[in-house]
């Protein structure tokens, strides 16, 4: 019997894990990914090594994949993706699909530690091939050892970028431009913050270090507003704004490369928090979280929350939340330990760091003049910003959800995790409203967490 | 540690991976970036997430459609194919 | 608008169907409901219009009228709902089923209803991906299908370019009449008068009823509809298995459900329906979707690696004697129901519009509309379990 299940193998998830047994509690982990690591330790082989190139702090996350590899308590599902899930009664129900069967899992107790996905933005040509996000770039180099271009754009706004700028100009390719929305002297604004999280700041310069060397300089102030393919239907340049600090349009130039590597950011997928029903509130950073107390347990007793889920703040923070979630979970069992004063101090230091990411870094509504009417908004469905304008004007819908269902805007595949949160500010804007926190939780509402095939669902019981 | 490669085809050609690489890495190695064409206006779409979210990277896989070629992990004498709209 | 001829609650797709019918014969309309267009039960419907579940009945001759009707209106608004003529094939492997079938079929076809049997080998002509061991069915041309959200918002739309005004977001607390007679209603924000008001509040006509004083029994069945990724073009018809028909007209609280399968104009394959009677529980009930995948594989073994996407959820208003309430009420005059058509209110709509239009206005509606009165229900003695 395991008497904490954990979702998730990245680095909250494994954090918590090794907190977890370490108190005396015998863990199952699940994880969707082949290999543990999550998002930031993404890795093509068990042995590591010849990875360390695209890795700052590979070291850290060794230790904590052997380290759970290691403890005969610890019990690993990969390639495990939970499909659904339900709260009855106190008792939670995770549906998993493992090695091509369902299987179902009972359990009082559950840190969900889910992580996040790069936050995209439409724009003209953001649907041509070679226009992709950050996290795919570096997951193709970190994962498979494949560089997604020769001539690469890197763009949006965050520190992420810096990470995957470096990692392409590793691999042998060119940075055509790195272009940071964002003005970058906001983020010095605090000293205090910056002390605290030194290595932080090192793993910056690291990659800054390595930027440089590729002879690359960063522009502030810019955004990739359009691509365009070539006659192929494949990308052939993309056209780089100058923008003001509402993100609006001012002066624009043509540049040419075969892959645009576009982020804004993270949203965090709560979709199996969601269909639990642990409460979601709406960030500072407008992404829809979990809502979890200071021991990282959220409104349902028994089911705790770390890492990018309960907000975005990076791989330090979700080790330090993992960590507390662990040692939380197994209180809640019965082991005889409690959350040290470090324990929390660590955390707190991560997430005024975190904080401080998320004013230097902030998106701004003049993005949502990029689109034209022709542009697609939601990927999987092919809607166009105009069908969206058509629903809200001729056919009446007056929130996301009804624009959604008069579209099918957000009904395809992905389930909206690509266009959702674009698509209430939207809408919003469109009505000349500003979105509600009941239009953003609405817009991640997954009861079918992934595509199942019936097959699958028929066979269950 | 050197991995060892296997072959599986795409269409009609005849591409290589490394173990533990997936189909859309592979590919796009093999410099093929687009791999569907969309249901109704027929555009052409490759990878874009990288990480099994967006699901804009589909192809057929031993016939069965709306394989996620980003996550699936390439293996000897794989049938891949491209997705046309739903493959209809 | 001040003063109008009418006021119909509900902006579902029998309130929209309503007032382009009022509209239509020149009456000043005004709509209002709480919610956005087609947030009620017509947000969660399938959109199949039939003629093929229904034995000749009342009912039928109104579903007959308003699958015509609905062609109609796509062509005097000018469409935008998806609208298919694709037909419906009702198919059994049960030699018990495949009888009543037979019988059933023969009597519809008396009754005006094109049927054409199929044998093994024009069944698999008409749904090549059809399970082999199905050998019997009947094909119904006049079944169509609809995207009702789209349907009800695009009525609605006409409706306003013909003078009529929709208001949403106010919900309705009274029903105001004066000696018995209706003199309007007061919504959570404002006081409308009006000598006319038409109860299309589906699975909520009830509580409105209740509103102007009077008394309607329409209860919640709940039901669930799974939506598939985008597949290829598999299934060319909507396709039922026979005791689809039987469930339509059972009265048990237990769970049932018999595959309707069909794809739609964006790809995606439509398996519903299953009936609850579990009043207006809001749980992801695992065990239906599972039902319902596997009587859809068992009909169509090659959905087997299509995926899930999504189901909907959603309560269909029904009256004790599973009919439609359609006529003014038995004690307020001048308040008209327009309500309680379980899982077939989109297919009806349009028929269930022009009988409360023509009464209103003292014309000669196209069937009897008695069998729909409100009248037949004598305060209470319906009232279900
Ligand atoms: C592609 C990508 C690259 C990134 N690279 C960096 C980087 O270089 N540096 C950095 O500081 N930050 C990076 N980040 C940010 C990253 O989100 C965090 O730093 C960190 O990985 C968050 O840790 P986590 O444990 O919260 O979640 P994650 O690392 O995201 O791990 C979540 C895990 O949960 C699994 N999971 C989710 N849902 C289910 C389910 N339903 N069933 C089963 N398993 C499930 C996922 O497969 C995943 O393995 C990256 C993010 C992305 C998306
Ligand atoms: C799973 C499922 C599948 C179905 N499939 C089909 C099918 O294939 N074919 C078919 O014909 N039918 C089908 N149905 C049935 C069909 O959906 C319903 O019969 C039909 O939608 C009812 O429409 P309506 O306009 O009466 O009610 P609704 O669409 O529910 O509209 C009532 C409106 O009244 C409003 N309202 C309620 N109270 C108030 C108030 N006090 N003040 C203001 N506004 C108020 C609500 O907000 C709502 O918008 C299905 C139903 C379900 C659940
Ligand atoms: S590229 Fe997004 S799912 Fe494969």
């Amino acid at each position: 019997m395991h008497n904490v299940v954990i979702v998730g193998g990245g680095p909250a998830g494994l954090s918590a894990a090794l907190a977890a047994a370490a108190a005396g509690a015998p863990v199952l982990l699940i994880d969707s990914n082949s290999r543990l690591g999550g998002q930031y330790w993404r890795n093509s082989v068990d042995e590591l090594e010849n990875q360390n190139e695209q890795h700052f702090d590979l070291a850290t996350g060794l230790l904590l994949i052997n380290a759970v590899k290691a403890r005969k308590e610890i019990e690993v599902w990969s390639e495990a993706q939970i499909w659904s899930a339900t709260n009855d009664e106190g008792k939670n129900t995770l549906r998993v699909i493992h090695q091509g069967k369902e299987k179902i899992v009972n359990t009082a107790n559950l840190i969900l530690c889910t992580g996040a996905y790069d936050r995209t933005l439409p724009f003209p040509g953001w649907d041509i091939p070679g226009v992709m996000t950050p996290g795919g770039v570096q997951s193709l180099l970190k994962g498979h050892g494949v560089l997604a271009g020769k001539q690469v754009v890197v763009a949006g706004t965050g520190p992420f970028l810096l990470p995957v700028a470096a990692g392409v100009i590793k691999a042998g390719g060119e940075v055509v431009s790195l272009i940071e929305a964002n003005k970058s002297r906001r983020w010095v604004s605090s000293f205090i913050v910056i002390l605290e999280n030194l290595s932080k700041i090192k793993e910056a310069f690291y990659y800054i270090k390595t930027i440089s060397r590729g002879k690359v300089r960063a522009q502030f102030g810019y955004a990739v507003i359009a691509a365009h393919a070539a006659d192929n239907g494949e990308l052939e340049s993309v056209d780089i704004a100058k923008i003001n600090r509402n993100f609006k349009v001012k002066k624009v130039k043509n540049i040419k490369c075969d892959v645009a590597a576009i982020g804004w950011g993270f949203t965090a997928d709560t979709s199996l928090a969601g269909s639990l029903g642990c409460k979601q509130v709406v960030a500072k950073d407008e992404s829809v979280v979990v809502w979890v107390d200071s021991e990282q347990q959220t409104n349902i007793p028994g089911v705790f929350a770390a890492g990018e889920i309960t907000g975005i703040g990076g791989s330090d923070l979700s080790m330090a939340e993992g960590v507390i979630a662990g040692i939380a979970a197994a209180k809640f069992v019965g082991c005889k330990v409690d959350i040290s004063k470090a324990h929390r101090k660590r955390r707190a230091k991560r997430q005024r760091f975190a904080n401080a990411l998320i004013k230097a870094y902030p998106i701004k509504t003049g993005w949502q003049l990029w689109p034209n009417d022709q542009t697609t908004i939601c990927r999987c469905e092919e809607v166009s910003l105009g069908d969206l304008k058509f629903s809200v004007e001729e056919l009446g819908a007056t929130d996301s959800r009804t624009a959604k269902l008069f579209t099918r805007c957000g009904m395809g595949l992905c389930q909206g995790r690509i266009c959702g949160r674009s698509v209430v500010d939207l809408v919003a804007k469109e009505l000349n409203v500003l979105p509600t926190d009941i239009d953003r939780i609405s817009a991640v509402n997954r009861p079918i967490i992934t595509p199942i095939p019936l097959g699958v669902l028929a066979q269950g019981e | 540690m050197s991995q060892s490669e296997i072959q599986f085809t795409f269409d009609d050609k005849t591409i290589s991976a490394l173990s533990g690489q997936s189909v859309g890495a592979a590919l796009l190695a093999a410099n093929q970036r687009s791999l569907r064409k969309t249901r109704f206006n027929k555009d052409k779409r490759g990878i874009f997430c990288g990480i099994g979210v967006c699901f804009d990277c589909l192809v057929v896989v031993d016939g069965i459609t709306n394989q996620r070629a980003c996550i699936i992990e390439a293996k000897p004498g794989m049938k891949v194919q491209t997705q046309d709209g739903s493959n209809a | 608008m001040k003063n109008p001829d009418a006021i119909v609650i509900g902006a579902g797709v029998v309130g929209a169907c309503t007032a382009l019918s009022l509209a239509n014969a020149g009456i000043r309309v005004l709509v209002i409901d709480r919610g956005p267009v087609a947030s009620g039960t017509t947000g969660a419907g399938e959109g199949n219009i039939l003629v093929s579940d229904k034995e000749p009945s009342p009912e039928l001759t109104l579903a007959i009228r308003s699958r015509d009707a609905w062609f109609e209106i796509d062509t005097d608004i000018g469409g935008g709902f998806e609208l298919e003529a694709k037909g419906g094939v009702v198919v059994s492997r049960i030699t018990k089923g495949i009888s009543d079938l037979k019988k059933l079929a023969s009597l519809q076809k008396e009754n005006g209803v094109e049927t054409i049997e199929l044998d093994a080998s024009t069944l698999q002509e008409a749904e090549p991906f059809i399970s082999k061991d199905v050998n019997y069915g009947v094909l119904y041309p006049g079944d169509a299908q609809c995207q009702p959200m789209l349907a009800a918002a695009q009525i609605i739309r006409a409706v306003k370019k013909r003078g009529g005004q929709f208001i949403q977001g106010e919900n309705v607390i009274k029903i105001n009449s004066n000696s018995g007679s209706v003199v309007g209603l007061t919504t959570d924000k404002n006081t409308y008068s009006t000598p006319i008001v038409i109860n299309a509040t589906g699975t909520w006509a009830g509580e409105v009823a209740k509103l102007a004083g009077s008394y309607l029994p329409i209860m919640p069945r709940r039901g669930y509809i799974l939506v598939t990724s985008p597949a290829p073009k598999f299934i060319n018809h909507k396709v039922y298995d026979a005791d689809y028909v039987a469930n339509v007209a059972s009265g048990e609280a237990d769970l049932q459900s018999s595959a309707v399968i069909e794809g739609t104009a964006s790809g995606t394959i439509l398996i519903g329906a299953s009936r609850e009677r579990v009043g207006f529980k809001n749980d992801l009930n695992i065990a239906i979707l599972r039902q319902l995948a596997r009587q859809a594989i068992s009909l169509f073994p090659v959905l087997t690696n299509i995926q899930l996407l999504r189901a909907y959820r959603g309560f269909r208003p029904y009256a004790p004697d599973h009919l439609p309430v359609i006529g003014e009420d038995a004690n307020v005059l001048g308040l008209w129901h327009a309500a309680g058509h379980e899982g077939a209110g989109i297919g009806l709509a349009p028929a269930t519009g022009e009988l409360i239009t023509a009464q209103i206005t003292g014309n000669v509606p196209f069937m009897d509309p008695m069998p729909f009165s409100p009248k037949r229900f004598k305060g209470g003695e319906h009232v279900a379990v």
